[in-house]
């Protein structure tokens, strides 16, 4: 299988003096087509050891390759062709822009990398069908439900096809519902078009659709889970098992 | 209770109020300054003027003139309370939430603007009389008007009516405000920073019959304007002046319309980098834009039209000088009975002004009258004119005042008056200090005038002055007027968009294709109202210089010069600004 994500080594540390590993020491990679979640309490160093990935923010040390790239030597320059070219977002907050309908914000993500325009209208059309939101692309974001903004958001990140998905607590602000929608909608995008996803989520049913899941705490990975062949369900089960297992914060992780 | 909420709201929304604060208190110093002219040492300098009933014309200019400033400003600062309404809207919607009667909100409003207004009012007053004294100083240097004429004044009819001005402006923005607040629902208010705008009738065809109305409109007025002249103002100049109005406002809210449709058509063009979202951009704020490029465009008009008309009429006037006077003096006598023969050199030289020895060269010569009221001339006094100052001069005169010209005398002829024509020698000042010492000696006549060079000069200098002063005043004042309007509109957004910038910067959208963006926004908001304020200038202008062609020659090169410069220099000037300061907004961000 092929390596999309590798990191090693990689630490960020926050303030002088008395300073704090947000992210210490961590290792591990992910292969193409996987589903990856990132679990752990607040404070764990989750969304850090995500900005690091997406290269918002730059790590202490370490280094991380994506398709055998290294991107922590890259320019500032080069970050952002980077971040165009090979990277898909979504995020709990679902940015996106309210000047724009939802096609339109899908439709953006193809211009910014000089997709032949003849081209946007149609991928826009076939990645709205995947995630079902064909009848509100004509609508502004405010004009949509919290779960459409999420899932336009989502159709942004995979328009352009990238190696790889980052998705920072993509059901925090959804209901039940919209979320088991949402994540039903990762689940095809995974399967049907090989998208390799890396998830970042506290809440242990959203947790449950990944295919691995990698727990952190203070910053380190210390603990690891694969679905193997189990059910959705039974692996939700043993998500829970781990967590009171680990015992502690189970309540935050919950 | 409630005036301390308002003086605390004002204080803690200054960064949104800052904007709203320098709009009112420039306009309040621009008026000033305008109505304060009469405290201007040229105009003091003017007043001492055996002319001086050219000052009275100015006062009476100036004070329908402020009527339009008066116009503009109010429309200036509705907009930019408009502006802050709407991007406190969720604020004011909280109130209301948090069960505050909307009447309560409407006054916490009313107390708001009220403390802003007083506050602005007098800094702007502040502001204007330091300015219009620094202007003084500066115009006086530049016209070497004798600095006895400079003090420091203050214009207490421009405070007074400045102040009274601004109170209806304000009385206006209060009413307009709690009559919206008390109609909005409170879904919209919450939610008001997030809608983006929409113009009332969106289908395409509507906007190009708007579009083609609006063209109409402005072929009619601008025909109005070619056939009728300038210069005729009854009802029909008002008539033309609101469907040039009207023609300027329905083309820009049809453009609105139609930008983003004829982009949307072309997929090349609309799905090409940032465009789709620069496009979005100018049109979420459609409504306020196109009003305000309106305003832009007339104000414009107004800066260009101004400026290049005085600056034509000046050099106008400076050739004038030379062609109505061709020697130092030119002084008519009548004889005392008719026919009466009069020696006009020796009379003088008997009060003490000889012109063997104070002039370079001068004639002395009678005309002579038919029963009919013809005048005649000596072909031999023709000949010494010509010979004295040339024949192109003595042709001239011939012309000016229909001569027909005479071999000898005859009956029929007899003696009109006068002529004594003389170039002085030596210093003119002195020579013309003593000619006017005598000729206000001279008895036994019938009557006299006389024109000398140098009075005419400073006359003329005088009548430059003023029109060349009150001209780019005025055009100052009207270019800088738009150009800070759109400075502070698209900083504002800017500030507005910061989180929409953020997003594109995550999606790895690079920082040059970022500052395009920006800088293609700012260029449509100024850009797009110059285009067509240059058009209406040009037709404008050929209206104004139709006028000035009656009394002398046309300079267009120069006058089209000086404005392009004034233009570059401080539109262009305030467009890099706005592009600096636009960038600097959103990469802060």
């Amino acid at each position: 299988m092929e390596q999309i994500l590798k990191v090693e080594g990689l630490c960020r540390d926050y303030g002088r003096g008395t300073v704090t590993h947000a992210v210490d020491h961590v290792d591990f990679s992910v292969e193409k087509g996987e589903f990856v979640g990132i679990m752990g309490p607040s404070g764990s160093g989750k969304t850090t050891l995500l900005n690091c990935i997406s290269t918002i923010d730059t790590p202490t040390a370490g280094h991380i390759w994506v398709e055998g790239k290294d991107i922590t030597s890259l320019k500032q320059k080069q970050l952002s062709q980077f971040r165009r070219e090979r990277l898909g977002f979504v995020f709990q907050d679902c940015n996106l822009l309210d000047t724009l309908t939802a096609f339109e914000n899908i439709a953006l993500a193809l211009t910014i990398r000089k997709t032949p325009p003849q081209k946007v209208e149609r991928l826009v059309q076939e990645t709205a069908q995947l995630l079902e939101i064909t009848d509100c692309l004509n609508k502004y974001p405010y004009q949509m439900s919290g779960g459409q903004q999420q899932r336009t958001a989502a159709a942004r990140a995979i328009v352009t096809r990238p190696a790889l998905i980052l998705a920072d607590e993509p059901t925090g602000a959804l209901d039940s519902k919209s979320a088991r929608l949402l994540l039903e909608r990762f689940e095809v995008m995974n399967e049907l078009c090989e998208a390799t996803i890396l998830m970042v989520t506290h809440d242990a049913f959203t947790a449950s659709y990944c295919h691995r899941i990698l727990f952190l705490r203070d910053g380190a990975v210390f603990a690891q889970l694969e679905r193997g062949d189990l059910d959705r369900r039974d692996f939700f089960r043993r998500i829970i098992g781990v967590v009171t297992e680990l015992g502690g914060d189970q309540n935050d992780v919950l | 209770m409630f005036s301390k909420l308002a003086v605390k709201n004002v204080g803690r929304s200054f960064r949104d109020y800052g904007v709203y604060f320098l709009t009112v208190a420039f306009g309040v110093c621009l008026f000033y300054v305008f109505n304060a002219l009469e405290t201007q040492s040229v105009i003091r300098y003017l007043a001492q003027h055996p002319r001086a009933n050219i000052v009275g014309a100015i006062q009476q200019l100036i004070g329908i003139l402020s009527v339009f400033v008066w116009v503009v400003l109010a429309f200036l600062i509705l907009y930019a309370s408009g502006f802050l309404v709407r991007r406190r809207s969720r604020e004011l919607g909280t109130y209301l939430m948090l069960g505050m009667e909307r009447w309560q909100v409407a006054r916490l409003l009313l107390a708001e603007t009220a403390v802003i207004a007083l506050t602005a009012l007098a800094v702007g007053l502040a502001l204007g009389v330091v300015l219009s004294q620094a202007l003084s100083l500066f115009t006086a240097g530049l016209f070497a008007v004798p600095m006895t004429y400079f003090a420091f004044s203050i214009s207490l009819p421009a405070i007074g009516k400045t102040v009274l001005a601004f109170a209806a402006i304000f009385l206006l923005v209060m009413f307009y405000h709690a009559f919206t607040i008390s109609r909005r629902k409170l879904i919209d208010l919450l939610r008001a920073r997030r809608v983006n705008q929409e113009l009332k009738v969106r289908s395409l065809g509507v906007s190009v019959v708007l579009f083609l109305v609006g063209c109409v409109l402005l072929a009619v007025a601008y025909t109005m304007l070619l056939t009728r002249g300038l210069l005729r103002v009854d009802e029909l100049f008002w008539v033309m002046i609101g469907l040039g109005s009207l023609g300027t406002l329905l083309f820009f809210r049809a453009l609105s319309g139609f930008l983003l449709r004829l982009c949307q058509t072309s997929k090349k063009l609309y799905y090409k980098n940032l465009n789709l979202f620069i496009l979005r951009q100018f049109n979420a704020n459609i409504n306020t834009t196109y009003r305000s490029m309106t305003v832009i465009c007339l104000m414009l008009l107004l800066a260009i039209g101004i400026t290049a008309t005085s600056v034509g009429l000046n050099n106008t006037v400076s050739q004038m000088a030379d062609q109505t006077v061709p020697q130092d003096v030119e002084l008519s006598v009548w004889p005392e009975e008719d026919g009466g023969t009069m020696d006009l050199p020796a009379l003088l030289t008997a009060e003490g002004f000889d012109p063997e020895q104070q002039c370079s060269r001068w004639i002395t010569f009678p005309m002579y009258q038919d029963e009919n009221g013809r005048s005649y001339l000596l072909q031999t006094d023709y000949d010494a004119y010509a010979a004295a100052w040339g024949k192109e001069k003595a042709d001239a005169f011939v012309e000016d005042w229909r001569i027909q010209m005479v071999s000898q005398e005859t009956e029929e002829l007899s003696v009109s008056r006068w002529y004594f024509l003389a170039d002085y020698a030596g210093d003119r000042q002195e020579g013309e200090d003593a000619f006017l010492a005598a000729v206000s000696g001279l008895k036994d006549t019938g009557g006299y005038s006389y024109t000398t060079k140098l009075s005419t000069w400073m006359d003329l200098m005088g009548t430059k002055v003023l029109v060349l002063f009150i001209g780019l005043y005025l055009g100052v004042v009207f270019l800088v007027a738009s150009a800070a309007v759109l400075a502070l509109q698209q900083l504002s957004q800017a500030a507005d968009s910061a989180q929409r910038y953020r997003v594109l910067s995550q999606l790895g959208v690079s920082r040059r294709m970022r500052g395009r963006s920006v800088d293609i926004q700012v260029f449509l908001a100024f850009f797009l109202p110059l285009a067509l304020a240059l058009v209406h200038a040009v037709v404008g202008m050929t209206a104004a210089n139709a006028v000035i062609a009656e009394v002398g020659k046309v300079d267009a090169a120069a006058s089209s010069a000086v404005t392009a410069l004034l233009l570059v220099a401080v539109y262009g000037g305030y467009f890099l600004a706005t592009c600096w300061g636009s960038r600097r907004l959103l990469k802060g961000g």
